[in-house]
């Protein structure tokens, strides 16, 4: 393999040393490289977010970003979420309101949830549209992955981060 | 009572942590990595077929070709669940695009790419046809020589005196309704990984199908069942696209060509689209009724385009293509015919609500151009002609459980379809609309469980039915515990695995709960039974007085004599005790004249929304829609009401959006951007959801029923604002645009 480089990934909170060619997708470093299978390959043209990763706390699709890209950036996957066996209020929430089917979206779904929820002081419909409109769910949960955001939207107001 | 409870999906927390192995997530050492060469054109000869250059290419270990099926030992190239009409890899002729003509295991993907560029193929273009009903006609070119006209079957329902029925009838309307090919795009890809060892194939598959898979595979390879074992992950979404079999045989051979190392092949998004689609479907559609309502007559023709092969085509139109475009209806006389064409595009398969979406599209929105034309409210002529129970469908079978009328009167009653509203002036006008269906599940099948009790309290459900997001382990589990009295929570569900548990048809058709729960409630008699007779003489009382309970036995009418079942196993020397269940169902129409069972059981589900259209740019908003279905006897209340909203989630996008663009064959979409589905964005303001529960129905599987009425509800809706109606699918403002400015 040409052009092989090291990258330094910060990842759930752990930096990883990977060989890579800059070209490598992240996805496929986070995946194949670092076993981390929560992220998950739809469309491979950053449209239906089943790939969907924080990256300094914003959801990006890793599908479109090179290893090259993200070379000491802090990366956060549904794996580095919650800690310790207890789950994140999110993923908590995603359960209590039956908020997937097949869940091949769910960690997408949650990542773009977690984003929203720490930068979004006022969930309005345009906020919940514009965070969650980028993640695709075909078996069509929408209406619970809603209630889901929303219940834990009103949790965080009551007092919990 | 396990059942009529809404608990979480037994691997919640693995779902939600992303820990659910899919397909893709299965590691195995030495894994190779496949991939497909396709061809580029709709119908072409093979003139010649280098493979030569790609296998120069380091890490490039096997490339398959159709000169491999000429070796001795080798498989058939040809396979099909109903005729023999595929090749697992082009041989000589290619007929659409995206055909495999070759496949190549290497190393690594990019040595497989690098491959897959360098094998030289040289095409001769051929004459090619798309549309079922151009390719019908008998000088259009042929897709398979052996099939002039590409009519590969036609099947006929006959029911009553058509032409007494027209007669009778005070009015004829006849029109034509088309629906385009459309993608499943399930968010996993399709993917398989295939092993051979000593003889003896092991294919891991996200398929629908696992012994079908099987099936198959042995027939192929010309080996014992046995010799095949079939395991299957959860599935991110199926919707039957992953249903019967799609690139298992393509993988296994690559892989016995291979030798011993597991090859993997998982499909890029672009290739879904190639890879199987909803009919093409042309269907016109004539009804006879009088001045007050009643329907006297129907006649349907429905051409439905199949693509290159037949795949499950042929066994859907003896039954589905007919039964599925009538309607629920009491009709005196009901003729359909139904052909199944051959064309130049790729196989087109199963598809969530499989030709009811199709059928009810079109005899729904026929219903509501009826009553227009009668100046009838579309509801009180569909009350007049609904099934009602003991009414006889046009297949000759009595009707017992039906709920039509009921679902679409709640349906209506939702958006208040009695309420006067404001239909609007200026550039945005408002309607309603509303539409009913009526679908078989499959009329002749089995499913078989095994259940195992462990001597350390824990029961077994052994089970083919596939887990692809509905829930079906879990409304199985909840089964199996009610059935038993044993604890959910002890309930641990085993398989898909061929070398694992028994025989089962399929996870499609809506069957599994309904199906694989009656095997359940057998298996669990049984298992009852031997309990009894095992417990009874350790209490020294007759069988018939034990009763299974919790996690033991005890004496009717004495609950303080009891005994643990792991100490009924240790006093008769037993690890566990184990009973089987069989469930089948028997039926299949008369091939001349559609007369006989279609169904053991009829899915019933209703829709009715409120629109709003705006004239200047014909764009529709969905303002409130109601899915109303007979659910019979429901397991798991939560998992029903995320079915019901995804069907009608799907069903918005069919209706709306969804259509893969072909241009001589080429698909122009096949990427998820120019294929859109639906997102939360796209939702209706209002979405409601109605279960009809009947605690002493049949239990009914519901992840298809109010499917299909959405697109005809919709469009309904919109003839209703704007007084435009929308025969061909989807339903683009383009097209609501055109059709208001006179085009």
């Amino acid at each position: 393999m040409a052009n092989r480089e090291r990258f330094a990934l910060h990842v759930n909170g752990q930096i990883h040393v990977v060989e890579a060619e800059p070209t490598r997708r992240l996805l496929d470093v986070l995946r194949a490289d670092l076993g981390l299978t929560s992220v998950r390959e739809g469309c491979g043209i950053g449209v239906c977010g089943a790939c969907t990763v924080l990256m300094g706390g914003r959801p990006v699709s890793s599908c479109l970003l090179l290893v090259s890209q993200v070379h000491h950036q802090e990366i956060v996957t549904v794996e580095g979420l919650g800690g310790n066996g207890v789950l994140h209020p999110v993923q908590q929430a995603f359960i209590e309101h039956f908020a997937f089917q097949c869940a091949y979206c769910t960690p997408g779904f949650i990542l773009s949830t977690v984003a929203m929820l720490e930068k979004e002081p006022d969930l309005d419909e345009q906020v919940l549209g514009e965070y969650l409109s980028g993640n695709l769910c075909r078996c069509g949960s929408y209406l619970h992955i809603l209630k889901a955001v929303r219940t834990v939207a009103r949790g965080r107001q009551h007092g919990f981060s | 009572m396990a059942i009529g409870r809404s608990v979480p999906v037994r691997d919640a927390e693995a779902r939600v942590r992303g820990a659910v192995a899919y397909l893709a997530d299965l590691r195995l050492p030495g894994m190779l990595t496949a991939k497909i060469v396709r061809s580029p054109f709709p119908h072409a000869r093979i003139r010649h077929l280098d493979p030569r250059p790609a296998l120069r290419i380091p890490g490039v270990v096997a490339i398959l070709t159709a000169e491999d099926f000429n070796r001795p030992g080798a498989p058939r190239l040809f396979y099909g669940v109903d005729r023999k009409d595929q090749p697992v890899v082009a041989r000589d002729r290619v007929r659409y695009v995206g055909e495999p003509v070759a496949a190549i295991a290497a190393e690594t993907p990019e040595a497989a790419e690098e491959a897959a560029q360098a094998i030289e193929v040289e095409y001769e273009e051929l004459p090619a046809v798309f549309d079922p009903l151009t390719a019908a006609k008998p000088e259009a070119p042929r897709v398979h020589e052996d099939c002039p006209g590409n009519v590969f079957l036609h099947t006929r329902l006959r029911h009553g005196d058509l032409e007494a029925g027209f007669a009778a009838a005070d009015l004829i309307v006849e029109e034509t309704y088309t629906t385009p090919p459309a993608c499943h795009a399930a968010l996993e890809p399709h993917g398989v990984i295939a092993q051979w060892a000593d003889g003896r194939l092991t294919v891991w598959s996200a398929t629908q199908a696992p012994f079908v898979v099987q099936e198959t595979l042995a027939e192929l390879f010309g080996l014992p069942r046995e010799a095949v074992r079939v395991i299957v992950p959860p599935l991110g979404g199926g919707y039957g696209g992953k249903g019967y079999v799609r690139l298992e045989p393509l993988t296994a051979v690559l892989a016995w060509k291979v030798g011993g190392r597991p090859v993997r092949l998982i499909l890029e998004r672009s290739e879904e689209f190639v890879t199987l689609t909803r009919h093409a479907a042309w269907i016109r559609i004539r009804t006879g009724v009088r001045r007050d309502g009643t329907l006297t007559a129907r006649q349907v023709e429905v051409y439905w385009g199949a693509g290159a092969y037949a795949d499950i085509t042929p066994r859907l139109l003896r039954s589905a293509g007919l039964v599925r475009v009538v309607g629920p209806y009491r009709i005196p006389a009901v003729h359909v015919d139904a052909y199944g064409v051959y064309t130049n595009l790729p196989p087109a398969g199963p598809f969530r609500g499989t030709m009811s979406f199709e059928g009810a599209w079109a005899y729904e929105s026929h219903m509501d151009t009826i009553a227009h034309a009668l100046g009838m409210d579309p509801l009180e002529l569909r009350r007049r002609n609904l099934l009602r129970p003991g009414d006889r469908f046009c297949t000759g079978e009595v009707i017992e459980e039906a709920f039509f009328w009921e679902c679409l009167e709640a349906a209506a009653r939702h958006v208040g379809w009695d309420q006067p509203y404001e239909k609007g002036e200026g550039m945005r006008r408002r309607g309603r609309g509303l539409a009913v269906m009526m679908k078989s599940t499959l009329p002749r099948s089995r499913s078989e469980c095994r259940l195992v009790l462990r001597a350390d309290g824990v029961l077994e459900l052994h089970t083919g039915t596939v887990e692809m997001g509905q829930g079906a382990h879990t409304a199985l589990a909840q089964i199996a515990a009610a059935e038993t009295e044993i604890p959910l929570e002890r309930v641990q569900v085993i398989g898909p695995d061929t070398a694992q548990v028994p025989y089962d048809a399929t996870t499609s058709a809506s069957r599994a709960t309904s199906m694989m729960g009656a095997a359940i409630r057998e298996a669990a008699a049984r298992l009852k039974e031997e309990m009894r007779r095992r417990a009874a003489p350790l209490l020294e009382v007759d069988p018939e007085e034990l009763i299974l309970q919790g996690a033991g036995v005890t004496l009717r009418g004495r609950p303080e004599v009891w005994i643990a079942w792991e100490e009924v196993l240790r006093r008769h020397g037993l690890e566990a005790l184990e009973a089987h269940g069989v469930f089948e169902t028997q039926g299949g129409l008369d091939p001349e004249t559609g007369q006989g069972i279609a169904s053991p059981h009829w899915h019933q589900g209703a829709g009715a929304c409120e629109v709003e259209v705006d004239i200047e740019t014909g764009k529709v908003r969905i303002l409130r829609y109601c899915a109303a279905a007979y659910a019979g006897r429901v397991i798991n209340p939560a998992l029903a009401t995320l079915q019901n909203e995804g069907n009608m989630v799907f069903g918005l996008g069919q209706a709306l959006m969804e259509q893969i663009f072909f241009d001589q064959g080429q698909p122009l979409n096949a990427n998820m951007s120019d294929y859109q589905i639906p997102s939360l964005r796209d939702l209706p303001e209002v979405l409601e959801s109605v279960l009809l529960e009947s605690p002493e129905g049949s239990i009914h599987g519901l992840g298809e029923m109010t499917l299909p009425p959405v697109a005809p509800a919709i469009a309904n809706a919109i003839f209703d604002a704007v007084g435009v109606r929308i025969r061909d699918l989807p339903i683009t403002p383009e097209k609501i645009w055109r059709a208001l400015h006179g085009e």
